[in-house]
Formats: structure tokens, C-alpha cells, sequence
């Protein structure tokens, strides 16, 4: 049994003789394991937070929308007979967890002292509970948004508008046939903004949105299926599921196009047709025109990990190399002794995986910590960078299994960098343990 | 009774840059089992040399070596590796023990190399060559805490630990005082008795050449005339008996 351990020992106490050299070397694998957690922290907390509040407020995990169209050339942005198509879709997805109905259309918000044009989307509070945790309320009472011709808006907006909670504002908008409309809305709540989305968003309720669309009470804007937790990362099987469960009920279906609803307007009134179509459509679809930028924080983390990791490889080469040239007269007396190629190889990686494991395993636990203490210090982040953050403070989501693999990944690494250098210290002759004095 | 050790007209050559240096010129040898032969010679003139070719350490520029009836020129790195380790016991004319492993385990180290023998063998194996080359309360100690006669001490005891069939040694007993170095002598003889052990020092010692079976002398890379056969010739003899 020892036997096996020999080169073990014989690199854990080489480590311990230049301690000075692994602690340096381990501190630098320790730091750069320390940013990997970082980074990744950064862009999962950045993409939960988006898909978070995004799924909440504006797209379900999957979407049941589609279009109305009275005429060839007018389309609207509803979904006819909504309860029918839910239950067929709830009949299809058992891995569905809860829906709601969001209205959505787009319109002028009118105060007495400005106008701007904005996204209203229509939400019945009362059965959309996750609404309330993901929005802070700056000022009014969320709740009073289940009362009719109620609204809420956020800062920004308010700022634009010159309003606050209790004032009127006015809503006017086309309607599916194609006149025009408008409502009066009492708002109720200001909530602070949330990015993008708060930009372009005001909530009215449904009741309301139906009043300013003169819809019936059996059109809604999509039906927002939000999945359990384990198959929010397997959406698009169900999405096909979900498309022939409701080909198979008789409904129309548009093709499956990854845009968001209010990009599909011009296509669909050029389309030939009339009557209800509908469109399945995932977050990541609906969202696509902001992916860019989960897509650049991933490209930038994964160039940034390329360089960290590249660093640590060459620092590991290098200082194997000393080690290996130091210890020449070593390897050699003990390929003379008996030991094999493969004992030296082991011993070098050994050591190294010892110094990059140690390095990781200390720079991880330092990662962790960083990233709880930046989240409990509730750090607010600046405008531009909330814009598509969708919050406005830094959240680092550090994940058990993803702080594993970080440590695992540098110290594997660490280990592999130094295969090469402990592969040409296995091919040292065993006379060279004569010859090198020192 | 087969040769050990058999060498037909071995050199060596070491090229230093541009310069070629001829260690070795021709060297013919047969060394036969139980035989205890001694390699005498002014410095630089091989002997370290023809010691690491019979090591299996390195191999000849031209000629054979074979050992344990094997020519080492055809054998792979790994069958020398395991040549090394279980047939030979090398004392180096520098230790050469490892800085990092303490007495007792540089001691130890060929019998780890070796898998054989439980720990509880190895350490009662470890402790009684310690006993008998004087090292018993440097057991912990590290090399560099010890004086050169001292870690040569180890070394001989790191080379005699697997009770090898052929104990090569480059000058064991140049730093060792008079009581030490008949120590280690008798040591040898022990082990030829109960191992049958093959013995080839170099050496400046005449007490060391008057316990030679045989004795050569190595001059510039070439075996000098007159091979002197020393004085316990006798000693075969005996050992044949006790076997008997
Ligand atoms: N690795 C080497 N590279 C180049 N030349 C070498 C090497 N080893 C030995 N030599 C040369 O070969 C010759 C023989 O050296 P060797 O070490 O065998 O002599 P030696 O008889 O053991 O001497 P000493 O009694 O001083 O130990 C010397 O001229 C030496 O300089
Ligand atoms: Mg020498």
C-alpha cells in the first residue's frame, strides 16, 4: 500500500521543501480561481436575474400568442378563447407549474404635463403572485392594480411623465378593428426600474386592457406558461409538444419564428389570411432582441476564463521546469535506484496537482465569500449598465455545482499543464544523476 | 558457474560539445558470481565509468555488457529500470540520496520501488542495516543534516537493503573511518554468505583491495597490464564449503 504512495510523498514533501515557490504559485492559482467563481457568478447572476424577471413580467418560460386578424391587413395581438387553448396546453405539459394571461398591446401614455409611447401590458395581480417579488415598489400599493382603470408605472417613466401615485394619466390606442381608443387610468403604484424592460412597459389590468382594445372577456394577449423549475434549460421539446397538441385540437399555427410578438406585426399583415392564428414561443425567443447581450457577457467570461487559464498553465509549466532543472540530479538517482518513467511522471504531477488543487480549493472558498459578501453589501450598479442588467443592484449567483466545477476545472488543469514538463523529466537518463552536481 | 557480469571490449565515449572524450577504450571483464572484484585506478581513468555501464545506468558506446545474463544494449528502458531495482545495489561515489525523504526512507526506497515486503518487513529490514552501519539515532534525520561518511553510510545501506545479487560501489569506503569502514567489509562478507552476493568496488583502500578476490587496474580507460589476483582467493572456497 505505501508503495503506491511513494511518489505522493515524495512530491508532498517537495512542495513542502519549496514552500516558499508553491505558496506563491498556489496563491496565483488561488486568485485566479477566485475571479473564474467571480465571473461566472457575474454572468449567472446577471442571466437569473434577466430570465427572472423578464419571464415574469413580460414572457412566460413558453407562450401561447398569436394574431387576430379581422381583415388580411389588421392584425391584433390576441388570443381568442384563451381557457380552451390553456386547458389543451395544460393537458400537454404536465411539466407546466402555473400560467397567466398577459394583454399586450402598444399605445400613447398621456399625463398633463407630457406623453410617451409604451408597451401596455395587461395583468390580473391577484393570481400573479411572483409579479410582486420580482418589482420594488417605490411609492403606492401594487395590490390596488386588481382594481379597474388602475396603473403602474416605473421611476423613469414617472420622472418623463411628471406624475405620482393618485394622479390620472390617459392610454390611448388602436383597437383590433382599428379605431381608435382611449382610457383613463388612476396610478397606483410606482416601482423602480427594472432595465429595459421598464423602459417600454406600463401594467394595467386586464379589465383595463380588455376596456382600451374593446376586447371580449375571452381575449387575452398570450397565455405565459411558466414550467417547473427543472425544465426551464429544456424548453424547446416542449414547445414542439406543445405546437402539435394544439395543430391537433384544430387550431392554425404560425411557424415557429424567434422574434418577439411586436416584431412580427408587419410580417403577419402582409400574410394572406384571417381569423386566429397561434405562436409558441419560448422566453429566449421573445426576448431575442436583448440576448445579444447574455451572448457577449458569455463570450467575454469565456475569453476572460481562456486568458485566467492560460496564465495559470504557463505559470505552472515554468516553475516545473525550474523544479524539473533543480531536481535533475534527483530524478536521476531515482530512475538509477529502480524507479520507473511512469513514477516520475506521477511524481511531478502529483506535486502539481497538489499545488493547483490546494490553490483552487482556497481561491473557491475565497470566490464564494466575495460573492456573498458583494450581494449582502447590495451594490447599485449605474444606469446604463442596469439597462440590460433588469436590476438595479449586483447579484453574483455562485452556484454549488458550478463552484465545483471551477475548482475542479483549475486544478485538473494545473495538473495537465504539468504532463509535459513531467513527461520530459521521466525521459532524463539515469546517468545524469552522475553527471549534475549541485 | 555462468558470469555475472561479462564485458567484451566496452567503450565509452562522452561528447562534450565539439570534444569527444574516449572514458572507456576497450574494457573485456568476466566477473563470476560470488566474486568480490576490485576496480583500482588513478582519477579519471574510468572507473565511475565501467561502474555505471555494469549499473545498467548507461549503456556502452561499442562492445557488449551483460548482466545477470542479459546485454543490456538490447534491453528496454523499463527491463533496465527493473535490472536496476531488483538485481543491483549501487553505492554512488556521491550518495546521491534524496533530500527531501529522511534516513529511514531513503533506506527504504528501493524496497517501496519493489512492492514486495509489508511494512512491518521493510522496517525491520530498514532498521537492522541502520543498526549495522551506525545510524540508529539519525533514523529522522535528512541528509543534509548528516557529514559525508555519515550519508555514505546511508547510501550503502539504501544499496544493500534488497540484498541485491550484484553490489556495485564507487569508493564506499573513502570517507569512512577505520572502524566503519571494517564494519561495512564485514558487512559484505555476511551478505556474500548468505546471499551468494556479487561485489564490484572501486577503490583507493588497500584494506578494501586485500579483501578482493580479484583486483583490476584501470588506466586511462584501458585495463592495465598484469591482473593481480588478491589475497582471498580463499574466501570463495569457504563460501562453496558452508554452502555444501
Ligand atoms: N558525463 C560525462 N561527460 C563528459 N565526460 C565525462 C563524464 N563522466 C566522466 N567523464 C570523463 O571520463 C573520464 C573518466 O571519468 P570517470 O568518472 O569514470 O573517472 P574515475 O576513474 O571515476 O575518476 P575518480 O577517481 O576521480 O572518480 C574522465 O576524463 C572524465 O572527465
Ligand atoms: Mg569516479
Amino acid at each position: 500500500m505505501a508503495a503506491l504512495f511513494l511518489d505522493f510523498r515524495i512530491a508532498l514533501l517537495s512542495v513542502f521543501e519549496h514552500r516558499r515557490r508553491a505558496l506563491f504559485l498556489g496563491t496565483a492559482v488561488a486568485c485566479v480561481t477566485t475571479m473564474l467563481v467571480l465571473l461566472n457568478g457575474l454572468s449567472n447572476g446577471i442571466r437569473s436575474t434577466l430570465v427572472d424577471t423578464a419571464t415574469t413580467l413580460s414572457t412566460g418560460h413558453l407562450n401561447v400568442g398569436g394574431f387576430y386578424k379581422v381583415t388580411s391587413g389588421q392584425a391584433g395581438a390576441v388570443v381568442t378563447e384563451y381557457e380552451k387553448v390553456r386547458e389543451i396546453a395544460l393537458k400537454a405539459l404536465p411539466e407546466a407549474d402555473f400560467t397567466v394571461e398577459r394583454g399586450r398591446g402598444w399605445g400613447k401614455v398621456v399625463s398633463d404635463q407630457a406623453s410617451m409611447q409604451a408597451g401596455i401590458s395587461g395583468v390580473d395581480i391577484r393570481r400573479e403572485g411572483s409579479f410582486k417579488k420580482v418589482l420594488r415598489i417605490a411609492s403606492g400599493n401594487i395590490d390596488e392594480l386588481g382594481e379597474p382603470r388602475t396603473i403602474l408605472i416605473f421611476q423613469t417613466q414617472a420622472k418623463k411623465l411628471k406624475v405620482k401615485v393618485g394622479d390620472a394619466i390617459t392610454i390611448s390606442a388602436q383597437t383590433t378593428r382599428g379605431t381608435a381608443n382611449t382610457i383613463d387610468c388612476r396610478i397606483v403604484a410606482i416601482a423602480e426600474d427594472v432595465g429595459l424592460l421598464s423602459s417600454w412597459n406600463v401594467f394595467i389590468s386586464n379589465e383595463s386592457l380588455r376596456a382600451l382594445y374593446q376586447l371580449r372577456s375571452d381575449v387575452t394577449g398570450a397565455i405565459q406558461i411558466h414550467v417547473k423549475p427543472a425544465y426551464v434549460n429544456k424548453l424547446a421539446p416542449l414547445a414542439g409538444r406543445l405546437r402539435n397538441a394544439l395543430e391537433q385540437a384544430g387550431y392554425r399555427l404560425m411557424e415557429p419564428d424567434a422574434r418577439a410578438f411586436w416584431m412580427k406585426f408587419d410580417s403577419v399583415t402582409r400574410e394572406d389570411w384571417t381569423g386566429q392564428k397561434l405562436d409558441v414561443t419560448t422566453w429566449e425567443d421573445e426576448l431575442s432582441f436583448m440576448m445579444w447581450t447574455l451572448n457577449a457577457l458569455n463570450g467575454l467570461s469565456f475569453v476572460l476564463m481562456i486568458i485566467l487559464i492560460a496564465i495559470v498553465v504557463t505559470g505552472i509549466m515554468n516553475t516545473m521546469w525550474i523544479t524539473i532543472r533543480e531536481r535533475t540530479r534527483e530524478i536521476g538517482t531515482l530512475r538509477a535506484i529502480g524507479m520507473q518513467r511512469g513514477g516520475v511522471v506521477r511524481m511531478f504531477l502529483w506535486e502539481s496537482f497538489l499545488l493547483g488543487s490546494l490553490g483552487a480549493l482556497g481561491g473557491g472558498i475565497a470566490g464564494a465569500g466575495i460573492a456573498g459578501a458583494l450581494n449582502a453589501a447590495k451594490i447599485h450598479v449605474p444606469f446604463s449598465v442596469q439597462l440590460f442588467l433588469m436590476t438595479d443592484t449586483l447579484h453574483l449567483a455562485v452556484a454549488p455545482a458550478a463552484l465545483f466545477k471551477a475548482v475542479l476545472l483549475i486544478a485538473v488543469v494545473t495538473a495537465a499543464a504539468a504532463l509535459y514538463p513531467a513527461l520530459r523529466a521521466a525521459r532524463l537518463k539515469p546517468v545524469d544523476a552522475m553527471s549534475h552536481f549541485g | 558457474m555462468k558470469a555475472i557480469v561479462s564485458i567484451e571490449n566496452a567503450t565509452k565515449d562522452y561528447r562534450l560539445g565539439k570534444v569527444v572524450v574516449n572514458a572507456l577504450r576497450g574494457v573485456s571483464i568476466d566477473v563470476a558470481r560470488g566474486e568480490f572484484l576490485s576496480i583500482a585506478g588513478p582519477s579519471g581513468s574510468g572507473k565511475t565509468t565501467l561502474l555505471t555501464l555494469i549499473g545498467c545506468v548507461d549503456t556502452p558506446t561499442t562492445g557488449t555488457v551483460e548482466v545477470a545474463g542479459r546485454d543490456t544494449a538490447k534491453l528496454s528502458e523499463r527491463e533496465l529500470t527493473s535490472l536496476r531495482l531488483n538485481t543491483i545495489g549501487f553505492i554512488f561515489q556521491s550518495f546521491n540520496l534524496v533530500g527531501v525523504l529522511d534516513v529511514f526512507r531513503n533506506v527504504e526506497l528501493p524496497l517501496l520501488l519493489q512492492r514486495s515486503l509489508s511494512a512491518g518487513e521493510r522496517s525491520k529490514r530498514v532498521l537492522s542495516l541502520l543498526e549495522r552501519v551506525g545510524l540508529m539515532e539519525h533514523v529522522r534525520h535528512r541528509p543534509n543534516e548528516l557529514s559525508g561518511g555519515q550519508r555514505q553510510r546511508v547510501a550503502i545501506a539504501r544499496a544493500l537493503v534488497t540484498r541485491p545479487e550484484l553490489v556495485l560501489a564507487d569508493e564506499p569506503t573513502a570517507n569512512l573511518d577505520s572502524v566503519t569502514g571494517q564494519n561495512i567489509l564485514d558487512l559484505r562478507k555476511e551478505l556474500n554468505r548468505s546471499e551468494h552476493s556479487t561485489f564490484i568496488f572501486s577503490t583507493h583502500d588497500a584494506r578494501v583491495m586485500s579483501h578482493a578476490s580479484q583486483i583490476v587496474r584501470l588506466a586511462d580507460g584501458k585495463l592495465a597490464e598484469g591482473i593481480s589476483t588478491g589475497p582471498t582467493v580463499s574466501e570463495l572456497h569457504e563460501v562453496s564449503s558452508a554452502k555444501a
